[in-house]
């Protein structure tokens, strides 16, 4: 067991700068080695002429909704849903109920995933209690149990003095604090993004500006404490302006991008379609674009789905009613080189280290060899077939949920074996030796 | 935009110049052409000399049944459709939601079907959920009439404020509405009232001019296809129409800073999204003053019902320029049309 063989594809490891063909070598569940025609005695060989291997995706921000909304997830379901996209690695959020607000729920989330997961799965720990955002959560403790960083996700910590003390906390722990971006009151009953389609369909507006001023007031407050801050599942084209301008000062900012923010606009809400409602929400086409020159001039760092199951009943709701967010894992791969590499903004190597060096760094996981293809390191191993063309069907996920904007949608690129710690969770067509 | 209709099967109506309305039911008029428009108030115009008499009958829907469905109080509107339904020889049932429904956990979608089960030829749906009855109609056969979803529109009102307008500007013959000013005046952004009838009255030829305060009135409106002023004085002189719409004191609107503290009317005025009645009457009420600068021959119309003393002055809405009531007595004609001409009689 966890000895895999993973033959002659192009392997392309950004941590290092590797990009050759090669064959990858797992043996009890490590990367024994990394060169040419190489054999490994009972392995399960992955024929990967022509295919890319990289190092195990990770989606640094998935809600799996256990405890609390089993109804739309597991981590049994969305570690399923992860490995078919191609992801060894996911941490989740922890609007739960209760929420991951504390050591003993961190824990809870790593005997679970230890217990029922597909894949490796680490939690983001609540920054305040409940994520009510007046009293600060045991953030020490919950990053000594194994959180990978904090956020209050689902809400953004609005007041600037909840959020200093925050930012102290976090600090301390070396790890990221991850804002959702929203100032509240500019958000109040809103729906979707404020403009021409809102203003037709008579849904209250969702300004830029509550995403922008959050960014621009955590900016400042940060300057005095230097605590990393990642803005997570950035909408806006100035938002992104925002970062850039921090990030060449030299402060320690970052920001992430989903998949549907790097393609979909405000127009896919048309005919009040609550697949297309999500929090923040979709744009236009302007930021889209100023969003892909983010991630080309490495202003935006990390791609993460924002994976958000829930039921069909719930989007059934009317708009306004039915809950924010749509599924991402089993559908993020193709759609990132859709709006990324297809568009020439960047290269299969650039991509790959968003997904996988640059989230582990986020969350502290590259100290553990996560997100790189190193002897000796975990046999976390993706291979993707660059050129496979396939029609996304909701009806074949392995995920709970269904709710997707992208249904129907022909899209190019898959992972077509996913190897977790060295065991083979997702991949058709593979051979005994 | 996306066609706001679920099926084009239903061909029913037909004007002189061949225009003929495709649509199953009426979910909005945003989209529709000024050609399908006519047709439904020139049939309007047709049905007008029966539209308010109770001893008439028309024959059109005999054997019909049209389902009234409100899931947000309405009386008008409701009583409107009814007689317009009964004055076609329709079958009419009221089905009296109010949230008794919403309450026993019952989706809109699931009440829908249950009483289109139970055999009607069309329902009228009001709901406060913007998009509802376009949810509604995506799961139906029957025709499906919006009597007002939420935000988004009211499609009867626009075409009766539509009707109303050509009545009063002698433009009955062929509805065309060109060179006419209307202003529309209050909370604009959250009326589905103004929705509608800035499509319709657009469509028509007519110059629509929206304005309120900012957060009611915003300049984002203008993608609509009308002009926006937060100056409701610089419009007045060169109106021909001027409607207001209603402050709504019953609906607490979120995202204008409303807060529900307190009671009184003050406080019911901070809930709807106005600062003070008193600035709100002194800037956007049509008072009798205000009412004295509108030019020769134009005409005031109000949706109801009216806030007296607030948006409008008592004196102003029964006054020699009002036509509300021409607004109530032609929406009987305007729906008798809308439900001959939109598919009631192909089921």
């Amino acid at each position: 067991m966890g000895n895999v063989l993973i033959s002659g594809g192009r392997v392309l490891d950004p941590a290092s700068g590797l990009d050759k063909e090669a064959d990858v070598a797992i043996r009890d569940g490590r990367i024994a080695a990394i060169g040419r025609d190489l054999s490994t005695a009972d392995a399960r060989v992955i024929q990967a002429r022509g295919k890319l291997v990289v190092p195990g995706l990770i989606d640094p921000h998935v809600h799996l909704r256990e405890p609390g909304q089993e109804h739309k997830e597991t981590l049994a379901t969305g570690s399923a849903a992860a490995v078919s996209g191609g992801f060894t690695t996911v941490c989740c959020m922890p609007n739960t109920t209760p929420a991951l607000d504390s050591p003993e729920m961190v824990g809870f989330i790593e005997t679970r995933a230890r217990q029922t997961a597909a894949c490796r799965i680490f939690a983001v720990g609540a920054a305040t209690k409940g994520r009510k955002g007046e009293e600060l959560a045991e953030i020490q403790l919950m990053a000594k149990a194994g959180a990978v960083g904090f956020s209050d996700d689902g809400d953004c910590i609005a007041s600037a003095g909840m959020m200093l003390r925050v930012l102290a906390a976090v600090k301390q722990t070396g790890l990221a604090f991850q804002q959702h971006c929203q100032e509240p009151t500019l958000t109040k009953g809103s729906s979707m993004h404020a403009g021409e389609v809102s203003i037709r369909l008579g849904l209250t507006g969702w300004p830029r500006v509550a995403e922008e001023l959050i960014i621009e007031r955590d900016v400042r407050l940060n300057r005095a404490i230097g605590c990393r801050y990642h803005v997570q599942h950035i909408s806006s084209g100035e938002s992104v302006e925002i970062v850039r301008r921090a990030r060449a000062a030299g402060q320690p900012v970052s920001a992430e991008a989903s998949p549907h923010h790097l393609l979909l606009t405000h127009e896919a809400c048309d005919g009040y379609n609550t697949s297309a409602k999500m929090n923040p929400p979709l744009r236009e086409r302007s930021d889209v674009e100023a969003l892909r020159r983010g991630v080309a001039d490495g202003t935006i760092t990390v791609l993460a789905t924002d994976h958000a199951p829930h039921s069909a009943d719930e989007k059934a709701l009317p708009f306004e009613e039915a809950p924010f967010g749509i599924v991402g894992l089993e559908t993020a791969l193709p759609l990132y080189a859709e709006a990324l590499i297809h568009t020439g903004l960047i290269d299969w190597p650039r991509m790959i280290a968003l997904m996988t060096i640059e989230p582990a760094r986020l969350c502290g996981l590259d100290r553990a060899g996560l997100g790189q293809l190193k002897v000796g390191g975990p046999g976390d191993v993706t291979v993707i077939d660059p050129e496979a063309e396939w029609t996304i069907r909701a009806a074949d996920f392995p995920g709970k949920s269904r709710n997707t904007p992208f249904e129907g949608r022909k899209v190019k690129g898959r992972a077509i074996a996913t190897v977790v710690g060295g065991i083979v969770r997702h991949g058709a067509g593979l051979q005994a030796n | 935009m996306k066609p706001t209709v679920p099926a084009e099967t239903s061909v029913s109506g037909k004007s002189r110049r061949g225009v003929v309305w495709t649509r199953r039911g009426m979910l909005g008029l945003q989209g529709v052409s000024a050609g399908e428009i006519r047709l439904i108030l020139e049939k309007a115009r047709a049905l007008s000399p029966v539209a308010n008499r109770p001893e008439t009958r028309t024959g059109e829907l005999a054997g019909r049944t049209v389902a009234t469905l409100f899931f947000e109080d309405s009386t008008r509107t409701k009583t409107s459709f009814a007689l317009a339904a009964r004055r076609m020889s329709a079958e009419v049932i009221d089905l009296p939601m109010g949230t008794s429904s919403v309450n026993k956990g019952e989706t809109l979608v699931d009440t829908a079907r249950t009483v289109e089960a139970m055999g009607v030829s069309a329902l009228v749906v009001r709901a406060r959920q913007s998009g509802a009855a376009e949810m509604i109609a995506g799961a139906v056969k029957c025709a499906v009439f919006n009597a007002g979803d939420g935000k988004h529109e009211h499609p009867t009102q626009g075409l009766l404020d539509a009707y109303t307008i050509a009545e009063a500007h002698g433009r009955l013959e062929d509805f065309d509405l060109s060179g006419l000013t209307v202003a529309i005046v209050g909370d604009v952004v959250s009326s589905r009232v103004a929705r509608s009838g800035i499509a319709a009255l657009g469509a028509l030829g007519a110059r629509v001019v929206c304005s309120g305060p900012p957060g009611m009135a915003p300049a984002s409106l203008a993608s609509l296809g009308c002009a926006v002023t937060n100056d409701f004085d610089s419009v007045i002189g060169a109106a021909d129409v001027v409607m207001m719409l209603r402050i709504q004191f019953e609906r607490q609107e979120e995202g204008k800073g409303g807060v529900a503290e307190g009671k009184g009317p003050e406080a019911k005025a901070r809930m709807s999204g106005i600062v003070s009645v008193h600035e709100y009457r002194e800037l956007y009420g049509l008072t009798r003053e205000r009412a004295g600068r509108m030019k020769k021959g134009s005409v005031v119309m109000h949706p109801g019902p009216m806030n007296r003393g607030i948006e409008i002055d008592g004196e102003v809405a029964d006054g020699e320029r009002s036509v509300v009531l021409r607004q109530v007595a032609n929406g009987v004609a305007v729906r008798m049309a809308a439900l001959g001409v939109c598919g009631v009689g192909t089921v």
